[in-house]
């Protein structure tokens, strides 16, 4: 399969402080990555060296083929960037906004219009599109830049913390959208985030950052495989495990690890096939046994696991 | 590095003028300050001249015409006293301090249109439309460019119809636009315009945000307003060849400052300010 995008030791430095070092990853097409890691990770410093707005200090890029430290030009043509600030001209209207961007990508002034038209409508923001945006919310904002960075309907498609600053109603506005925009046939995102909750919903693998250098990468399954070994079950037992359950659950067989939880206990097993024992020879000393459930880890859980690592 | 001009790299060049350019026009902090001087300059002072010329006895400058240094006090002196007043100021006193049009516009609209970029964080979704550095450089230039040059012109326009209306009872033929005018108009304020803009790109690089850059724009820009003030006094821009002479001096330092600014203007730099 094509990648996308590939990297191989890309480094980039601010002074002496070193903002990427030796970053290697790819996104295949069609694919969506999540590019994870807290503030000054090096996310947007990836963003923009894919983009060719920087130079590399070290390594090299390729984005659809080309190599955007020469080509820039060619890449930015073919992607479409939604900023971490939405970017847009307060003093124009919405729709002036995304006409502006089209009329700067080649489009003609009636093109533009009218694909301006259709993505401030399909955004719901149809409305408020000679308004200027002056008045308009961060989730307006949001709609209105993702709007702009679709307009060429690009290859790639990179978000840049496409829901900081918004509340929770308009982050799962957003996501919804993002999440569409994911399914579409064959295009490309690259989301660059540090909501882990984002991430797992969208991605279908994560690359995870850490003050430059990439910590981990890949399916969020294989990665929780490297972490931990076995299939973690949630017992609901209605309250906190005693002790003679949790002597009794740690002497089962296939068990690997027991931990006490609110609820009851968390098991890790060897495999899903050790849980229906585990749970008869708890019904059995007459444990009351709500639900279990083999419960993978979550992207938080993750990616937690891999920032200590880290540290 | 000058690749052939596409329609489409026109097309964005003037996407991003035009766009300037309305903005601008909606941003009353910009316009308002950036119209009363030529409206003080080149409507208010040529009114209070030309209606006191139209006075039983307008004031008597051939004491002070005749301690100037130079050639002109002659033609002057030559005049009947009430045409002296209104042919001293709004035939030459006027022609270096209309310069501090051109100059102030072009000075802050090239702030709004490169520190304001940063000051509004528009520069990184810009920097990421396919635009070549050279295209976005040349688009930001024009649009400060056009419209202070533009905006001069209007003023001076305006200014020519408040003389000569207002001198015509005296003088009885046109004082503007005369010879020396049309050289300060066509020649000499476009270059200052270019000449503002120079300063501009070079301190907006620093610059995070248009005051700044109006701050440090202004630290170089108001000594040459003293200068064009001190010269208008001192008449030294009376002479044709002399109007002509500063105009190519003037052109040749904005241009080299301008090239230099287009040299350092690429998105890796510009990445690494915001
Ligand atoms: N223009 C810049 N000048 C100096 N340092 C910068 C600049 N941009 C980013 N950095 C530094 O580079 C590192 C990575 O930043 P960034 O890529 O913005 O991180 P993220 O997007 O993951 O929050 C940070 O330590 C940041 O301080
Ligand atoms: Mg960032």
């Amino acid at each position: 399969m094509d990648a996308a995008i590939h990297t191989e030791d890309l480094t980039l430095s601010f002074g002496a402080e070193k903002a990427l070092d030796g970053l290697t990853f790819d996104v295949n097409a069609g694919e969506v990555v999540a590019l994870l890691g807290p503030n000054g990770a090096g996310k947007t410093t990836t963003v923009r060296l894919l983009n060719g707005l920087l130079d590399p200090d070290g390594g090299s890029s390729r984005v659809l083929g080309l190599d955007p430290a020469t080509e820039g030009h060619k890449v930015r043509g073919r992607t479409g960037v939604m900023t971490e600030q939405s970017g847009l001209d307060e003093r124009l209207t919405a729709r002036e906004n995304v006409v502006f961007t089209a009329r700067m990508r080649g489009l003609s002034a009636t093109a533009a219009g009218k694909h301006a038209d259709e993505l401030l409508e399909r955004f719901g923001i149809a409305d408020r599109a000679n308004h200027r945006v002056q008045g308009f919310s961060t989730g307006q904002r949001k709609r209105v830049a993702l709007a702009r960075a679709l307009l060429h309907d690009p290859e790639i498609l990179f978000l840049d913390e496409p829901t900081a600053g918004l509340d929770p109603e308009a982050t799962r506005d957003v996501l919804d959208l993002l999440a569409n925009l994911a399914a579409e046939h064959g295009r490309t995102v690259l989301l660059c985030t540090h909501f882990l909750g984002e991430a797992g919903r969208l991605c279908q693998r994560m690359a995870v950052l850490h003050r430059g250098r990439l910590r981990a990468f890949g399916r969020p399954d294989d990665l929780a495989a490297n972490i931990w070994r076995g299939v973690p079950v949630e017992l609901d037992l209605g309250a906190p495990a005693d002790e003679r359950t949790l002597q009794a659950l740690r002497a089962a067989r296939g068990v690997i690890k027991v931990e006490s939880t609110p609820t009851g206990a968390r098991v890790d097993v060897e495999e899903r096939a050790a849980l229906p024992p585990l749970v008869a020879s708890l019904v059995q000393m007459e444990v009351p046994v709500f639900g279990a459930v083999p419960r993978p880890p979550t992207v938080e859980e993750i990616y937690f696991a891999i920032q200590e690592g880290a540290e | 590095m000058t690749a052939p001009t596409t329609p489409g790299r026109t097309d964005a060049i003037r996407a991003i003028a035009a766009k300037d350019f309305t903005a601008v026009r909606r941003s009353k902090g910009v316009i308002i300050p950036m119209l009363i001087v030529p409206f003080l300059l080149l409507v208010v002072l040529p009114l209070g001249v030309g209606l006191a010329a139209r006075n039983a006895h307008p004031p008597d400058v051939s004491n002070m015409v005749r301690s100037l240094p130079g050639g002109l006090a002659t033609p002057i002196l030559h005049l009947p006293p009430r045409e002296r007043l209104v042919t001293l100021v709004d035939g030459y006193l006027l022609a270096p301090l209309f310069l501090i049009v051109p100059l102030m516009l072009a000075a802050v609209l090239a702030a709004d249109a490169f520190a304001g970029e940063k000051e509004r964080k528009t520069l990184e979704i810009l920097l990421h439309q396919p635009v070549p550095d050279r295209d976005l450089f040349f688009a930001k230039l024009l649009s400060a460019f056009i419209p202070a040059v533009a905006i001069s012109w209007i003023g001076f326009a305006c200014f020519a119809v408040v003389v000569d209306v207002t001198a015509w009872p005296v003088t009885h033929h046109l004082l503007v636009p005369s010879k020396l005018w049309l050289v300060v108009i066509f020649w000499v304020a476009p270059a200052v315009a270019t000449l503002g803009l120079g300063v501009m790109v070079r301190v907006s690089a620093r610059a995070t945000s248009t005051q700044e850059a109006n701050q440090l724009g202004g630290a170089v820009i108001l000594p040459l307003i003293f200068l064009a003030v001190g010269q208008s006094t001192g008449l030294l821009l009376v002479t044709l060849p002399v109007a002509v002479g500063i105009g190519a001096g003037v052109w040749l330092i904005a241009l080299w400052l301008v090239a230099r600014g287009a040299r350092r203007f690429t998105r890796d730099r510009m990445s690494r300010t915001i």
